[in-house]
C-alpha cells in the first residue's frame, strides 16, 4: 500500500513538473490571454448560491500547495524574468506557504543545509550605505559578493517591501537576527519618508503608497522602535487616502481596494495607540465594516472593489482588515472556504480564481485567510483534518509563533 | 521565443558595444527562487551593471534599457537610471512619451511604466494631451486601477488647469452610461464633483447636490442592484451632512415586489423602478433599515430590525452574520430601552 501511493505521489509530481514547463511556455504569450470575465453584480446570483449548510469541502490538497512552493523556490522558468527585481518577496510567500502547512519548523521535513542556504542567502540581500540598511529584492544589481565592505550606490539601494518580507522570510526560519543592522534600519526608513508623510520604495525613487507605509510600519512594529518615521504625519497619509465608500485607496484620491484597506488599517493598529483615541471613529469603523462585508461575493469569495468578481488574494485582504476591527465572526467561513477550494489547481497551487493558473502570492494569501477562517463546522467531509490551520497574526501576515519570533528576535530586547 | 528575438543580436556581438566589459549577476551558492533567464535578459543585464558601474550617460545607455524594459518591465533601476539619464543629455521628453505610450498599452498592470509617465509629466508639465491618451487606455480595460490613479494623480496635480478639468464631468457621465456597474467610473465621479476643490461653474452646492441625487436616482432607477450607485447615493449623503430621510419616498418602492400595475409616470424625484426589475433589492431594504433606525423611537428602530431579519433570513443569506449582527447592535443603543 505504501508502494502505491509513493508511486502516486511520484507521479502527481511529475505531472506538476510537466505542467510548469508548459505553463512557462505558454505564459509568453502574455500575462492577460484570457479577456476579463463578464461582471456582474455579487447580488444577482443571491438564488443560485449554494445553502450554507449544504456546502461539503473537497480535501485541501496541501502535498501539492507545498510541492508548488518547494518547486517555486528551486527554481523559476524564464517566463517568470518580470519577477527578478521582486524575488525577495517570492522567497517570502513561498517559505510561508510551508509554514502555513507546518511542514517548516517541524524538524523534519526540510533538510538543515537548505534551510541554511536559505538563511545565507536572505542576509547576502542585506546592504549599506548612506542611506542606511535594509534588503535587496534580489542580487539583480550586483556583482561583488556580500560582505565586500562596498556600500550600496544609488542603483542597488534597499527597499522597502523587500525589507519587510526579508525579516519576516528570516523569522520564518528562525533566525536569531544577530547580523541585523538596526540603527542602519532606523536611517532607512527615515530616508524613504517623504514630505506628505508616504514612503518611496527606494530612498532615491519609487512609487509611494499605502504599501509601502504599511511596510514601514511593519518594520517599526517587529524592531519595537518608532523613531525610524513620524507616525503622526503618516496618520494624515493613511487618512487621505480614505474614500466615501468606507475602504481606502491606494494613494489619495483613489478608489476603495481590499489590498491597501488592509494596510491602512494594519498600519492603524500597529501603531503605539495614542491615550484617549481609537484609530477609528465608531462611524468609521461601521463604514468599512459595512464595505469589507458587501465585498463577499455569494460565492463566498471576496472581491477587491465594489463590483467587481472575488479573486482568492481578496479573501485575505478583506478578511484580516475584518479581523483587525475585530468583526471576525461576521464572516461565513464554509462559503469562504468552498471558494478558495474552487481556486485550487489540479497539480498544486491556488489561483485568484477558478480555472486560472496557480502563484506563490495566491496560494499563501488564501492559506493564510484560511488560517484566521477556518471552516466550521466539518461533519461530513472526506479529509476534515485537511482543513485545520495554526493561529495567523492579522497585523503582521504571519502565523503567531512567527510573528512573536519576528517580535522577539527582530527588537532584540 | 519570436523570430523578432532571435534575429535581434546580443550586445555582446555588436561591435558598438566591444568597449565594455559586462558584469555577470553575484549568487550566492544555494540562492532562493533563482530565474532560469534567458541568454537575452542575461546579455542585456550583464552591460547593464557595466554601464551603471562605470556611470556612463549617452545615446546607447537608451538603447540598452529600452531593451531591458521589454525584456522586463518591472526592473525599476532600468527605469530609473533611463529617466536620469534622459535628463542629463537633455533628450526630447516628448519623444519619450510617445515611446512610453506604447510601453503603456502594452503594461497596463506595471508600476513602473505609470510611475515613469508621472516623472515625465511632472517634468514636461503637459497635462492636456494625456487624456485622451487615457481614454484610449480605458477602452481596453475600464476597471484598470493603474488608468485611474493616474488619471486622478493628473487631475489633482494641476488642480488649476480648468482646460483640463472642463470636461471631466462629461467623461465620466459617458463611461458610467458605458457600463453603469463600473465602480472606477463612479468613484471618479465622486473625486470629480466633491473630492478635489469646487470647479467654476460648480459654485451653488445645493444645486450640484440636487443633480447628483437625480442623476444616482435615475441609475437606480434602470438598475436597482447596482451597489456602486447606492454606495454613490449614501456618499452624497454622507459628505454633506444630509440625513438618509430625505430619500424615504424614493427607496420605498424598491423595497417590494415590483408592482406589475404600476402606470409610467415621470418622477425626477423619484423615478420608480424600471419594468422588469429584479426586486426586492438589498440595498433599498438596508438604506430603509438605516432610515428607521436613526429614527430614534422604538416603533421605527423594531421597523429597521425586521428589514434587517428579511435579509439575513431571505435577501441576502450571505450576509447573515452582518444582518443579525446590526439587529443586536441596535437592541442595544439607548434608542431600544
Ligand atoms: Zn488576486
Amino acid at each position: 500500500m505504501a508502494l502505491i501511493s509513493r508511486i502516486k505521489r511520484l507521479v502527481v509530481e511529475i505531472l506538476s513538473i510537466l505542467h510548469d514547463f508548459f505553463w512557462a511556455r505558454f505564459a509568453k504569450l502574455g500575462p492577460q490571454r484570457l479577456p476579463p470575465p463578464q461582471e456582474s453584480s455579487p447580488r444577482d446570483v443571491t438564488a443560485r448560491h449554494k445553502k450554507m449548510e449544504e456546502i461539503r469541502l473537497p480535501s485541501l490538497n496541501r502535498p501539492g500547495h507545498a510541492a508548488h512552493a518547494k518547486r517555486c523556490l528551486s527554481a523559476l522558468p524564464d517566463s517568470k524574468t518580470d519577477l527578478d527585481a521582486s524575488r525577495l518577496a517570492l522567497a517570502f510567500y513561498n517559505i510561508g506557504i510551508l509554514d502555513l502547512l507546518d511542514i517548516l519548523n517541524d524538524g523534519t521535513t526540510l533538510p538543515q543545509w537548505q534551510r541554511d542556504g536559505w538563511i545565507e542567502w536572505l542576509w547576502a540581500q542585506q546592504t549599506h550605505g548612506e542611506d542606511g540598511s535594509g534588503f535587496r529584492p534580489s542580487p539583480f544589481m550586483v556583482h561583488n559578493p556580500p560582505g565586500s565592505e562596498t556600500k550600496y550606490s544609488n542603483y542597488d539601494t534597499p527597499h522597502i517591501i523587500m525589507t519587510y518580507t526579508a525579516l519576516l522570510a528570516l523569522a520564518l526560519l528562525r533566525d536569531d537576527f544577530s547580523r541585523l543592522d538596526r540603527p542602519g534600519l532606523i536611517k532607512f526608513l527615515r530616508a524613504c519618508q517623504r514630505e506628505d508623510g508616504s514612503f518611496t520604495t527606494t530612498p532615491k525613487d519609487g512609487e509611494s503608497d499605502l504599501r509601502t507605509l504599511y511596510c514601514a510600519f511593519a518594520i517599526s512594529a517587529m524592531l519595537d522602535d518608532w523613531s525610524g518615521i513620524d507616525v503622526g504625519h503618516a496618520k494624515a497619509f493613511i487618512a487621505s487616502c480614505r474614500t466615501y465608500e468606507g475602504g481606502y485607496g491606494q494613494e489619495p484620491f483613489c478608489e476603495a481596494l481590499g489590498g491597501t484597506t488592509y494596510t491602512a488599517l494594519a498600519s492603524l493598529y500597529l501603531a503605539p495607540p495614542s491615550p484617549g483615541s481609537d484609530p477609528l471613529t465608531t462611524a468609521e469603523k461601521n463604514q468599512t465594516v459595512r464595505w469589507l462585508v458587501n465585498n463577499q461575493a455569494s460565492s463566498g469569495g471576496f472581491a477587491g472593489r465594489t463590483g467587481k468578481s472575488a479573486d482568492s488574494c481578496y479573501c485575505f485582504w478583506c478578511g484580516a482588515a475584518l479581523k483587525i476591527l475585530d468583526m471576525s465572526h461576521l464572516i461565513e467561513t464554509k462559503a469562504l472556504a468552498s471558494f478558495l477550494s474552487e481556486c485550487q489547481f489540479k497539480f498544486g497551487g491556488i489561483a485568484k480564481c477558478q480555472d486560472e493558473h496557480p502563484d506563490p502570492y495566491h496560494t499563501y494569501l488564501s492559506i493564510a485567510a484560511l488560517c484566521m477562517y477556518p471552516p466550521s463546522p466539518l461533519w461530513e467531509e472526506e479529509k476534515p483534518e485537511s482543513w485545520k490551520f495554526p493561529v495567523l497574526d492579522p497585523l503582521l501576515n504571519a502565523r503567531v509563533e512567527t510573528a512573536e519570533w519576528a517580535r522577539r528576535y527582530i527588537s532584540g530586547k | 521565443m519570436s523570430t523578432e528575438d532571435q534575429d535581434k543580436p546580443l550586445f555582446s556581438e555588436l561591435p558598438e558595444w566591444a568597449d565594455v566589459v559586462p558584469i555577470p549577476q553575484y549568487e550566492t551558492d544555494a540562492p532562493i527562487a533563482p530565474i532560469l533567464y534567458s541568454v537575452e535578459y542575461k546579455d542585456a543585464t550583464d552591460y547593464f551593471r557595466a554601464i551603471v558601474k562605470a556611470g556612463e550617460r549617452s545615446a546607447r545607455v537608451l538603447q540598452l534599457t529600452q531593451e531591458l524594459i521589454r525584456l522586463n518591465p518591472a526592473h525599476y533601476t532600468a527605469w530609473q537610471y533611463r529617466y536620469e539619464t534622459l535628463l542629463s543629455l537633455s533628450s526630447s521628453l516628448e519623444a519619450e512619451l510617445k515611446l512610453t505610450n506604447s510601453l503603456t498599452f502594452k503594461y497596463l498592470k506595471t508600476y513602473q511604466v505609470w510611475h515613469h509617465r508621472r516623472l515625465l509629466i511632472t517634468h514636461l508639465r503637459t497635462p492636456l494631451p494625456e487624456l485622451p491618451f487615457l481614454n484610449r487606455c480605458l477602452a481596453l480595460d475600464a476597471k484598470n486601477y493603474h488608468t485611474w490613479s493616474y488619471r486622478q494623480w493628473l487631475l489633482s496635480h494641476f488642480i488649476d488647469d480648468e482646460d483640463l478639468w472642463k470636461g471631466e464631468i462629461d467623461f465620466v457621465e459617458n463611461t458610467i452610461a458605458d457600463d453603469v456597474r463600473n465602480n472606477s467610473a463612479w468613484h471618479h465621479r465622486f473625486f470629480v464633483v466633491f473630492g478635489c476643490g469646487v470647479r467654476e461653474g460648480e459654485e451653488d452646492r445645493a444645486r450640484v447636490i440636487k443633480r447628483e441625487l437625480i442623476f444616482t436616482k435615475q441609475n437606480i432607477s434602470l438598475a436597482p442592484n447596482n451597489p456602486s450607485a447606492w454606495n454613490y447615493l449614501r456618499g452624497i449623503l454622507d459628505h454633506n451632512n444630509l440625513p438618509y430621510s430625505l430619500l424615504t419616498q424614493f427607496v420605498k418602492p424598491y423595497t417590494v415586489p415590483l408592482n406589475p400595475n404600476a402606470v409610467d409616470i415621470v418622477d425626477l424625484e423619484n423615478p420608480p423602478p424600471v419594468k422588469g426589475a429584479e426586486l426586492p433589492c438589498v440595498y433599498a431594504i438596508e438604506f430603509l433599515a438605516d432610515i428607521n433606525e436613526k429614527a430614534g423611537d422604538k416603533e421605527s428602530l423594531l421597523k429597521a430590525v425586521e428589514l434587517w431579519k428579511s435579509l439575513a433570513n431571505e435577501h441576502d443569506t450571505i450576509r447573515r452574520k452582518y444582518w443579525e449582527h446590526r439587529v443586536r447592535d441596535a437592541l442595544q443603543s439607548p434608542a431600544s430601552a
